[in-house]
């Protein structure tokens, strides 16, 4: 590979250090997943606990990137701020995604068959929060002329980073009063049995980096491309 | 001193891959009239709306001043100080001429009198149809009150893309006229044309742009006249062609 | 503040002489209550009682997105959209005017609304009437305003009239959580429980700020 057709290349070295940091983490995440006691209720479906809430972190976290990319390029018009809000938001729905396909898998192992969708507190936020990015990426494919594209899509970048605490405050008081029954399925809350805890841990600990080094990764592919489309038209 | 002084250094605007304007100069002193010339997609109407600061620039610096002012003017204040007129009337078709007038006047915060309005309708000839909503207007009447609309606040400079389009003969002339007295009125006017006749008539000075770029400054006395700049866009057009071809 | 009311003026001037939008609003809200009926035929009006907020709620939403679609609409014929972007100062006049339209417009679009309701399934709706009448005013702001910002941006988008629900309806959940249940309470002749207007309040002033700062850089270009 030429190096020098990566001197100068932004985000290069963070790129790196979070590629290092990835190749170790995802092994020993694996290897503590399996070493992780099978669930005496749940079964072998409990494992999803590694994986599902850790996703957490890149659905909300993805949205703040997007929000704080939509307003630094509003505020100063700097193309690489719209490819961090976009990064962020690429990212972020691959792992809002993630987390609303595995939810159900683990519901219908937990609670048994016809549990597949509980409107439970945080699985319906992540909904709204899926449908919100997808109406954010639907902005941006609709909208003719980069510029304009960029500048709608960071205003609406920004309401949705609003928009996540206002939806947890309804589904709480929607919820609380109209599906009462829902409560008890929160069950997930409790506390970790013997020997959960380090796979818990590994599993937030690698999936964060995970999210940080593909949002840094979609951003650095982002400034690339406009650098090339700069060099093609001069 | 009245007037505004427009200013662009090494404007460049540029909608993802393609650019439509790549590094123009430009100033309009206070008073001053320029032309602005070239083929469709020349550059021309962004440059328009990014004088008029609609359209902020991909990069190059854009500055109004006023006349005894040292800091630029904001854009918010800057759009206080021209007058546009698009390739569309930017009226509604609901409103009479005299409401959609006054509905301009209000976002500018000018004088919505009845006298305020009529010294505005008068000369542009549009007194008697005052009153009548601006859907029902023809071409040269709605072109007409286009031109009130942009002058209801009293602008320093009138940026009027393309404004003969779609008029006959006649009415192309009657026009020409009323801006050569807006002009008199010390106006400065920026003109879009494709058209080297109008430029020549209203303008004392000339720009010919071409996919982005100035291809030519033209000043009165100098060449800027009619055979001189005719060749200029028929040079420009050959160019064009011999760049398809290949 | 001048702008705003200027704008206000002109949307009320130019819908009164059109009324296209009013009339498509509110033949869509009796078409909506009619499909309700159709799809709970045989319904007895106690039960119809409680389901009324809901149903109120999502025939005002849909109605809504309608309005606000064509509030934008209007300023592209002859891109008027452009003389406003030409208005001096700042553009967040411009919004609220517009806003304040299209909040007079629905306010007006639900009551014939739940008059139709009421004559369709026999409610008597009136003891509620203040009630609803207030939650649906403060809903109506945070529909209104951020309804007005996305519509602008989605005017000028491709595949507009399926892209502003799809930015819209999200954004309503707040709104429409807290204003079905306040609604739900008015109905059944209980006031308004606070722990629902709160809400409606915040997200309505939320928005409407967030509407009166972004709408500069949706109205550029």
């Amino acid at each position: 590979m030429d190096r020098s057709e990566n001197a100068g290349v932004p985000l290069e070295r963070t790129l790196r250090a979070l590629g290092v940091l990835m190749g170790v983490l995802l092994p020993v995440y694996a290897w503590t997943v399996v070493q992780a006691p099978i669930d005496s209720v749940q079964g072998v479906m409990q494992k999803i606990l590694y994986v599902h809430p850790p996703l957490a972190y890149g659905a909300y976290l993805g949205f703040v990137a997007t929000a704080i990319g939509g307003a630094l390029f509003l505020w100063r018009g700097e193309e690489r701020h719209d490819q961090l809000a976009v990064a962020g938001a690429e990212v972020g729905t691959i792992f809002c995604t993630l987390m609303l396909v595995t939810g159900p898998i683990w519901a219908r192992g937990a609670w048994g068959p016809g549990n597949w969708w509980v409107w439970d507190a945080r699985l319906t936020l992540t909904l709204l929060l899926w449908f919100v990015y997808l109406a954010y990426l639907l902005l941006r494919s609709f909208t003719e002329g980069d510029e304009r594209a960029a500048r709608f899509a960071s205003v609406y970048g920004i309401l949705g980073v609003v928009l996540i605490p206002l939806n947890y405050w309804i589904i709480d008081l929607v919820g609380s009063a109209m599906h009462p029954s829902n409560i008890e399925f929160q069950g997930r809350d409790r506390s970790l049995g013997e020997g959960m805890g380090l796979p818990f841990a590994v599993g937030n600990l690698t999936l964060f980096f995970a999210f940080a080094y593909l949002l840094v990764l979609r951003w650095q592919v982002g400034l690339r491309r406009s650098r090339l489309e700069a060099q093609a038209d001069a | 001193m009245r007037g505004v002084r427009l200013e662009g250094v090494g404007l460049e605007k540029r909608f993802g891959r393609v650019a439509a304007l790549r590094g123009v100069d430009l100033e309009v002193r206070p008073g001053e009239s320029l032309a602005v010339l070239g083929a469709n997609g020349a550059g021309k109407s962004t440059l328009l709306r990014i004088l008029a600061g609609l359209s902020r620039p991909s990069a190059g610096r854009f500055e109004a001043h006023l006349a005894d002012a040292a800091d630029p003017l904001s854009r918010e204040r800057l759009r206080g100080h021209v007058g546009y007129v698009g390739h569309a009337s930017l009226l509604y078709g609901e409103l009479t001429a005299r409401e959609n007038l006054a509905f301009a006047a209000r976002l500018h915060g000018a004088g919505t009198t009845d006298d305020a309005l009529d010294s505005i309708l008068g000369p542009l000839g549009l007194l008697d149809v005052a009153d009548r909503r601006a859907g029902t207007f023809s071409r040269g009447m709605t072109q007409r009150l286009a031109i009130a609309r942009a002058i209801v606040h009293d602008p320093d400079v009138l940026l009027l893309d393309e404004p003969f389009t779609g008029l006959d003969e006649v009415s192309a002339r009657r026009l020409s006229g009323r801006l050569g007295a807006l002009r008199e009125r010390g106006h400065s006017l920026v003109l879009i044309t494709h058209d080297p006749r109008r430029a020549i008539e209203l303008a004392e000075r000339g720009l010919v742009l071409h996919r982005g770029r100035v291809r030519a400054r033209l000043s009165a006395g100098a060449d800027f006249e009619l055979e001189a700049l005719r060749e200029i866009l028929a040079r420009l057009g050959r160019e064009e062609e011999a760049d398809r071809a290949a | 503040m001048r702008v705003a009311l200027a704008l206000l003026w002109k949307d009320l001037v130019t819908e009164w002489r059109s009324r296209d939008r009013l009339v498509a609003m509110v033949v869509f809200s009796i078409l909506v209550v009619v499909v309700f009926q159709f799809a709970w035929p045989a319904l007895e009006p106690d039960e119809m009682r409680r389901l009324a907020s809901g149903v109120l709620w999502v025939t005002y939403v849909f109605a809504a997105v309608i309005g606000l679609g064509r509030s934008f609409a209007m300023e592209l014929e002859n891109d008027a959209m452009t003389a406003l972007a030409l208005a001096p100062g700042t553009r967040g006049w411009i919004f609220l005017g517009k806003a304040a339209a299209t909040w007079l417009l629905i306010g007006l679009v639900q009551a014939l609304t739940a008059v139709v309701f009421a004559l369709f399934f026999r409610q008597d709706l009136l003891p509620g009437a203040a009630g609803l009448a207030l939650v649906a005013g403060l809903a109506d702001v945070g529909i209104c305003s951020v309804g007005t910002l996305l519509s602008a941006m989605s005017v000028r988008s491709r595949f507009r009239d399926v892209l502003l629900p799809v930015l819209l309806i999200p954004t309503l959940i707040p709104v429409l959580g807290a204003a079905t249940r306040a609604s739900a309470a008015t109905l059944a002749g209980d006031s308004p429980p606070w722990d629902a207007l709160q809400p409606l309040i915040v997200t309505s002033a939320i928005y409407t700020i967030l509407g009166f700062l972004l709408f500069d850089f949706v109205l550029d270009e």
